[in-house]
């Protein structure tokens, strides 16, 4: 059961990094990226291109990548969401929506249906483990995926709370008119957020491909956990999507002990028992916080 | 060349009476009657789409067989003009019902042919059986087309209309009893099925029969498709020391499990890793790296099937390296399947007096007795009727040799589902 729990949390650190630019999306643009999942599985090809065939080192594919998927970002927010959004709310999903389906085709047209991995470019580490006392193993890989998850949430927390920048992006979330007033651009901040989630993405993707195999059509189940693990964190807090993550990997790997059809089910049931809690009791997710001032007040 | 020959061509009077009679019937409107004398034959696949893997190579082997007809078939002392009416599922079950359809109504087709996977055959075959337009498919365990469209054990078949051959469940037990045997191994099965039609029907109905082979099996359970974690089962199986691993999952699955079995330390455990539907073709091995090297897969086409194209006349060999040149690509099983089904095809067609005649070639297909690329088809003594099982041979991918085009070879380890196929190369243990 150790061994459940410990793989649990570490799929919990893959799923937070997954969900982390799908929520950074969200608490700053209020856009839901149904393209997540395909951007991602895209920013892999792109990472696979460059160390197959352009046999570049991997540290080097990945700043490459990082550069190309910012500027991506960029344009996706400047020609795409920005036009949708003055048609309306619903026009912007709409339009990610449209932008996977173009993304998975045109990987498709371009790369073929091949299985692809970014496992050859690193080795044995997509495998290889450490063995702790008591029997248990724990695979590099996924430390480092959970360990890199948690570095780049508090990376963007850190960023938002402390640079100028940050703090733009979270005056034109709150307000982008009145930030406006103050001589912030909300085009332009909304522009270098989308920039910057599509480097989390880029990071995703990168992991994605080491971790498993993609192929054109692979980014919907991505983004279906990444959705997942955002709204059990409470969509668009960075913290709540780490916890998020974690209680969806534990919920799965828990079920799946239990029967193993048990972890998708698992994984979905929480999912929506906290989705429901939320709608019911909507201060429940600030409980912990309230609980604990408390205490200390007491 | 010293003594002057009559030509061998037509004389010139003969020509002038040709030409005349066809300039003739051309000026007097026989014309139309040319379009009866095409043979349209649809061909439906997944070209695109998660099942794209299976219909990659389909492009190249049209290229061959429209090729090989390109001056028509003579049948029953007349030629037919052939056309091949291709269509790409895009992996989507409900459009390859849509796209039968099509066929059937608006194309008027004389013969149905469908390849790969349940998701595509079967929706395809249900539209030909309630038209009642002849159809033939391969490439998926025949009792999921047999029993999983409807027909009853021990009742008479309800098709009229069509008919499917290959592998089927008792093949898979043949196989993988004699490639599990070639190794020294505890008989230890771990078995991963998913809950699917496949994983489901290899439950209720291989793993019984293995276990009578002296097997034991060692069953966490049905997983679900799209699992990222697998850390229960990998326990349940190093706790019981399997030394056997048998799985029918689709590929990101496999590759999720097994690269994590491998952190978990399994991979040292076990002496024969078996799998199905997934590391069918190189590029699936390939993507898992070093985990992929040594393998055990099983095919329902090998290169070195001994047998030749009656359509378009190459061997296994010709057609593979056909394939590599064209593409730039190595083979896969897949081209020699989906050129049998082509060859089995045209051999109804040509064996029947009336081939635009749909009962005429559904009988055809009925009493079909012949030898595709891929091996025997023979509709006149299958388990049941309408089903011709074909061989699944036991394989293994191996590193390639030092200098060759692609990293992994593919060989053959045993053949008891045909004899005719030469085994190549001995089962290589997994962890040795």
């Amino acid at each position: 059961m150790t061994n459940q729990i410990v793989q649990g949390i570490l799929l919990g650190g893959y799923y937070a990094l997954i969900a982390c630019g799908l929520s950074f999306m969200f608490s700053v643009m209020r856009i839901i990226n149904l393209a997540h999942g395909s951007l991602a599985v895209a920013a892999a090809y792109l990472i696979f291109v460059l160390s197959e065939r352009a046999q570049l080192p991997l540290w080097a594919c990945f700043i490459v990548a990082v550069a190309v998927m910012a500027v991506a970002g960029w344009l996706i927010q400047r020609l795409i969401l920005d036009r949708s959004a003055r048609g309306g709310q619903l026009l912007p999903i709409l339009s990610t929506f449209g932008l996977s389906m173009v993304i998975e085709n045109a990987l498709f047209e371009q790369f073929g249906a091949d299985t692809r991995s970014l496992a050859s470019a690193i080795g044995d580490l997509s495998w290889d483990s450490w063995e702790l006392p008591g029997g248990l193993y724990v695979g590099k890989l996924p430390v480092l995926i959970f360990v890199t998850a948690v570095v780049l949430l508090a990376g963007l927390q850190l960023m938002l709370s402390y640079t100028r920048i940050g703090r733009a992006i979270r005056a034109t979330a709150e307000d982008p008119d009145t930030a406006g007033l103050v001589g912030i651009d909300a085009r332009r901040v909304n522009a270098v957020a989308a920039a910057i989630t599509l480097v989390t993405v880029t990071i995703a993707g990168m992991f994605l491909g080491m971790r498993a195999t993609f192929e054109p059509y692979s980014g919907a189940p991505q983004l279906l956990f990444a959705f997942e693990a955002s709204v059990i964190g409470g969509a668009g807090s960075l913290w709540g999507t780490l916890a998020g993550g974690i209680i969806l990997g534990l919920a799965q790997t828990c079920g799946a002990s239990l029967h193993p059809l048990g972890f998708l089910i698992a994984g979905h049931g929480v999912f929506l028992i906290i989705l429901f809690a939320r709608l019911m009791f909507p201060d429940l997710a600030s409980m912990p916080a309230r609980l604990i001032r408390r205490g200390a007040a007491a | 060349m010293t003594k002057k020959e009559k030509p061998n061509g037509l004389t010139r009077r003969e020509l002038l009476a040709t030409a005349g009679a066809a300039t003739a019937a051309m000026t007097m409107g026989i014309r139309p009657a040319f379009a009866t004398d095409t043979l349209k034959v649809g061909f439906i696949s997944p070209r695109t789409g998660p099942l794209a893997g299976f219909g990659e190579t389909d492009g190249y082997v049209l290229e061959v067989v429209r090729k090989a007809l390109a001056n028509g078939i003579d049948i029953a002392g007349k030629t037919y003009a052939v056309e091949i009416l291709d269509q790409d599922t895009q992996s989507d079950p409900s459009r390859a019902g849509q796209l039968a359809k099509d066929l059937i109504n608006n194309q008027a087709i004389d013969l149905m042919l469908v390849v790969s996977t349940p998701e595509t055959i079967n929706p395809v075959a249900d539209a030909c059986e309630a038209a009642g337009v002849p159809c033939l498919s391969t490439v998926m365990p025949w009792e999921a087309w047999y029993f999983g469209r409807g027909a009853k054990p021990g009742e008479p078949s309800p098709f009229k209309w069509t008919y499917h051959f290959g592998f089927g469940v008792g093949e898979f037990h043949k196989t993988y009893v004699s490639q599990w045997k070639l190794i020294e191994t505890n008989r230890k099965v771990g078995v991963m099925y998913p809950n699917d039609a496949d994983g489901n029907a290899i439950r209720a109905n291989l793993a019984p029969l293995l276990q009578k082979d002296g097997f034991t099996i060692v069953d966490p359970g049905a997983y679900e498709t799209g699992t990222t974690d697998f850390s229960s089962q990998i326990a349940l199986f190093k706790q019981e020391g399997v030394e056997i691993i048998n799985t029918f999952p689709i590929p990101p699955d496999f590759a999720t499990f097994w690269r994590q079995a491998a952190q978990q330390g399994l991979h040292r455990q076990v002496k024969i890793v078996q799998v199905a539907k997934t590391g069918l073709f190189p590029s699936g091995v390939e993507a898992l790296g070093n985990l992929g090297i040594k393998l055990g897969s099983a095919a329902y086409w090998h290169k070195a099937f001994p047998y030749k194209s009656s359509v378009a006349g190459v061997s296994g060999t010709e057609l593979a390296d056909g394939y590599e040149a064209a593409s730039g690509k190595q083979w896969t099983q897949q081209l020699g399947a989906t050129l049998s089904l082509f060859d089995a095809g045209f051999d109804a067609l040509k064996k029947t007096p009336d081939p635009k005649s749909k009962e005429a070639v559904a009988k055809s297909l009925s009493t079909l007795n012949t030898v595709t690329i891929a091996g025997k088809v023979d509709f006149t003594s299958g388990p049941v009727p309408n089903v011709s099982p074909g061989p699944i041979i036991g394989t293994q991918w191996v590193k390639a040799a030092e200098g060759a085009k692609f990293p992994l070879d593919y060989v053959v380890t045993e053949n008891a589902t045909d004899p005719n196929v030469p085994v190549g190369a001995t089962l290589l243990s997994y962890n040795g």
